[in-house]
């Protein structure tokens, strides 16, 4: 101890006084230095001690307080029955006083207001003062703990911010999985929809190609392979047309349409199905329904789509009843059978994507469960509804179209409003426009696709070049001068739109003008404009059909369509 | 040393009056009802304590501790698991998210409530014996059970027994069990213990 006070101390001779000393330096560290509010009272609750820090932050001073009642200089502590902590206290229990269960003792303004509280926070500890066992008063200590408490406040926030970002990003994550796990059934229900017609066209195709098959056998094959193919065809124009709908790509070729027409032509196309089930199909058509503003195409789609569900799950033997009425200021078609229907639990799920009231791998009932789905949307698109009535399961199903009759005036009848219901029958290449003549340079780098087209060029008469590439296109094009050129969009190096870009560079007498069709699988309305603007006159969806390929190779060369010569072989 | 039925009876009956004052408090002081289940009472000697103990806090404990003076002395404490702990606050403080960890200002709570049960037994206790007890200031330890038994029975050369009451916090549909340990010497339980047969002896006339 090397202070001259310390000395000081160190050499006092009275225990006494060096106690009484240090019992002053005590009170005097308590008045003027401690860091918290100390009062002391009497047994009579007389204020006794009031320390410096209890002046700087009540703006009392101690004069004004000292000897008075604490609870008459605070009235308040009575009001808010903190009065009692002081009566125990005198019977001789230490009472806490938490923040959060009390905010404060004695209102003081808090140091500093960024916190936002009114109130200084205060941890409060009430102690018995005794001598001799006798109570002779309290003393009480008052901590400031709004800092801490804004600290844990903050704290608490940025917890709880985190576990709910976890929450949700969990639920993302589930979410995610979900759908993760509904793409992944669907691709298996895909995959197994598109491998069972691919089965029966191998098949065949391998029978064919060993030439063993007897021609009646032969016959069976092409038709069964021709059947199957078109099975997979309308398997990825579902695809397409969901994929659209979800894009909000479709759009409607909005023209007033007869919808009579449009249900017969529907009808006409699964007349063989129903023939082949022995199904009864009842047609109740009012000529007073038509005309209705749509897309005939669409319109027909959603008919079509109707029948073949109504086909599918009616047995043997049964009933199918299309009806066609108009009910006050709109059109209803209703379709009805006396199938397997519906069960009350599925009927709500019924018009959803990818749903199936059996989707076990077991399913009697193929298909991607997409047919009535395209229907909703279709008919949603239309302005109408749709909706369904099944007393349940082996007790049939009855759907119902509703479509805005639309009154229209139309003087003259116009060629394109003219439903042409394409059916789904064998159109005859023999009635198409004759290609004699004619020179066509096919670019595909698909050989198959490239032969094929070829064939069906050649039995039309015209003559037929064939390119792998574009490349090799560029050079048939100077060596042959054909007057046609097809080309495939998507080949390996260089594309179908550049091969076109390049030609169109070409002076007219190297072939710069030759009129062009773009193949190709991807059938959007952005890649038809793409199509157009590249340089091509014509915009061909893949899979081929061989009338319509037949007809935009003579519309290019400027030869007419002879459209009567279209020969609907079943149909007629 | 072993409470007979009418002992335990009785002691249970008393400590109940002092649970009602203590939830009555509670509920005043929280805006929330809150009840605390009738006690059931047993003692064992400070080396049963742990492993009668363990099977009810297993992990680390929450406890409020208060010593004791005069002529009945000891260590008095609540003790809670600290999921019990966190929840207790949680329910008298309207936490609005539940929180997994005590701060500061949680403890604090934890320790004016381990205050107002241990005030209302042990007062409850100084009036039936007539007698002046001294607290000392409750402090709120997080340790171990092993730790804790260890910090209130060392440097006592004194047999100690320890009166173990179970109960529960009921507040809001929720419940929150906990412990309350009195550590008193034999002299202190005995008087203890005539003292409440005195007081049932009174009951009964």
């Amino acid at each position: 101890m090397g202070s001259a006070a310390g000395q000081m101390i160190g050499s006092m001779s009275e225990t006494g006084s060096k106690e009484t000393l240090l019992n002053a330096a005590v009170l005097h560290w308590m008045h003027d230095l401690a860091a918290q509010g100390i009062v002391t009272t009497d047994s009579e609750l007389n204020i006794i001690e009031w320390n410096h820090w209890m002046e700087a932050h009540t703006g009392k001073r101690a004069p004004e307080v000292m000897g008075k009642n604490l609870l008459e200089v605070f009235p308040e502590l009575r009001e808010r029955r903190l009065d009692r902590n002081y009566k125990w206290a005198l019977e001789g229990q230490v009472r806490v006083l938490s923040q959060a269960l009390h905010g404060y003792l004695i209102a003081m303004s808090p140091v500093s207001g960024e916190h936002g509280y009114p109130q200084m926070q205060q941890a409060v500890r009430i102690s018995p003062l005794s001598h001799d066992e006798r109570i002779i008063g309290t003393l009480t200590i008052i901590e400031d703990v709004t800092e801490r408490v804004a600290r844990e406040a903050e704290l608490q926030a940025q917890i709880e911010e985190r576990s709910r970002l976890l929450s949700s990003e969990k639920l993302a994550r589930s979410e995610a999985e979900r759908a993760n796990r509904l793409k992944d059934e669907f691709l298996a229900t895909i995959s197994h929809e598109l491998r069972n017609p691919l089965n029966a066209i191998l098949g065949w195709a391998h029978m064919m190609r060993l030439g063993k098959l007897t021609p009646a056998n032969a016959e069976r094959a092409v038709e069964t392979i021709y059947r199957n193919a078109k099975s997979q065809a309308q398997l990825v124009a579902d695809l397409l047309d969901v994929s659209r709908i979800i894009s909000g790509k479709l759009r409607l070729d909005v023209r007033p349409v007869d919808l009579i027409n449009i249900v017969n032509a529907a009808i006409d196309s699964i007349r063989p199905a129903v023939d082949a089930k022995g199904i009864r199909l009842q047609k109740l058509l009012d000529s007073a329904a038509g005309p209705i503003s749509g897309d005939a195409d669409r319109l027909q789609q959603i008919v079509w789509n109707l029948l073949t569900n109504a086909v599918k799950f009616t047995p043997k033997g049964g009933r199918i009843q299309v009806k066609v009425q108009r009910v006050d200021s709109h059109v209803e078609v209703v379709v009805s059978d006396s199938g397997v229907g519906i069960s009350k639990e599925f009927l709500p799920y019924v018009f959803d994507r990818f749903r199936q009231a059996d989707a076990s791998t077991t399913r009697i009932h193929g298909g991607l469960g997409l047919g009535l789905s395209i229907v909703h949307q279709l008919v949603d698109l239309h302005g109408g509804s749709v909706s369904v009535q099944s007393e349940g399961e082996g007790k049939g199903a009855t759907f119902t179209i509703t479509l805005p009759f639309v009154g229209v005036i139309s003087a003259t009848p116009d060629a394109e409003s003219d439903l042409v219901a394409k059916s789904d029958n064998v159109i005859s290449l023999d009635g198409l426009p004759s290609l004699k003549g004619l020179k066509v340079l096919v670019v595909d780098d698909d050989a198959d696709t490239r032969e094929l087209i070829g064939e069906v060029l050649r039995e039309c008469g015209s003559e037929v070049i064939t390119s792998p590439s574009a490349a090799e296109a560029l050079v048939a094009l100077e060596q042959h001068k054909p007057d046609i050129l097809i080309s495939d969009l998507g080949m390996p190096d260089e594309d179908g739109y550049s091969l076109i870009s390049q030609i169109r560079a070409l002076p007219s007498e190297r072939g710069g003008q030759i009129p062009a069709a773009a193949l190709t699988a991807y059938a959007r309305a952005e890649d038809r404009m793409r199509v157009l603007r590249s340089g091509f006159q014509f915009h061909l969806p893949k899979p081929v059909d061989s009338a319509e390929l037949v007809t935009v190779v003579a519309s290019l060369a400027g030869r007419a369509y002879e459209s009567n010569h279209i020969e609907h072989k079943k149909n007629s | 040393m072993k409470l007979n039925e009418r002992q335990r009876d009785a002691l249970s009956e008393l400590i109940n009056i002092a649970f009602a004052r203590t939830g009555a408090a509670l509920s005043e002081l929280t805006g929330h009802r809150v009840l605390l289940e009738p006690p059931e009472v047993a003692v064992y000697r400070t080396a049963e304590l742990r492993p009668a103990l363990a099977k009810f806090v297993p992990g680390d404990v929450a406890s409020i501790h208060q010593v004791f003076a005069g002529p009945i002395a000891g260590d008095a404490l609540l003790l809670l698991n600290y999921a019990g702990a966190v929840q207790l606050t949680d329910l008298l403080t309207d936490g609005h998210q539940p929180s997994n960890f005590l701060d500061e200002s949680a403890r604090e709570v934890l320790t004016e409530v381990g205050n107002i049960l241990l005030n209302a037994c042990l007062g409850m206790f100084g009036n039936l014996l007539n007698v002046h007890v001294t607290f000392s200031v409750p402090r709120l330890h997080l340790e171990t059970l092993d730790d804790l038994i260890e910090s209130t029975t060392t440097e006592k050369t004194e047999m100690h027994y320890a009166l173990v009451v179970y109960t529960a916090f009921q507040i809001r549909d929720s419940s929150v069990k906990g412990f309350l340990v009195i550590v008193l010497s034999v002299a202190s339980l005995d008087r203890l213990i005539q003292e409440v047969d005195a007081w049932e002896a009174q009951q009964g006339r």
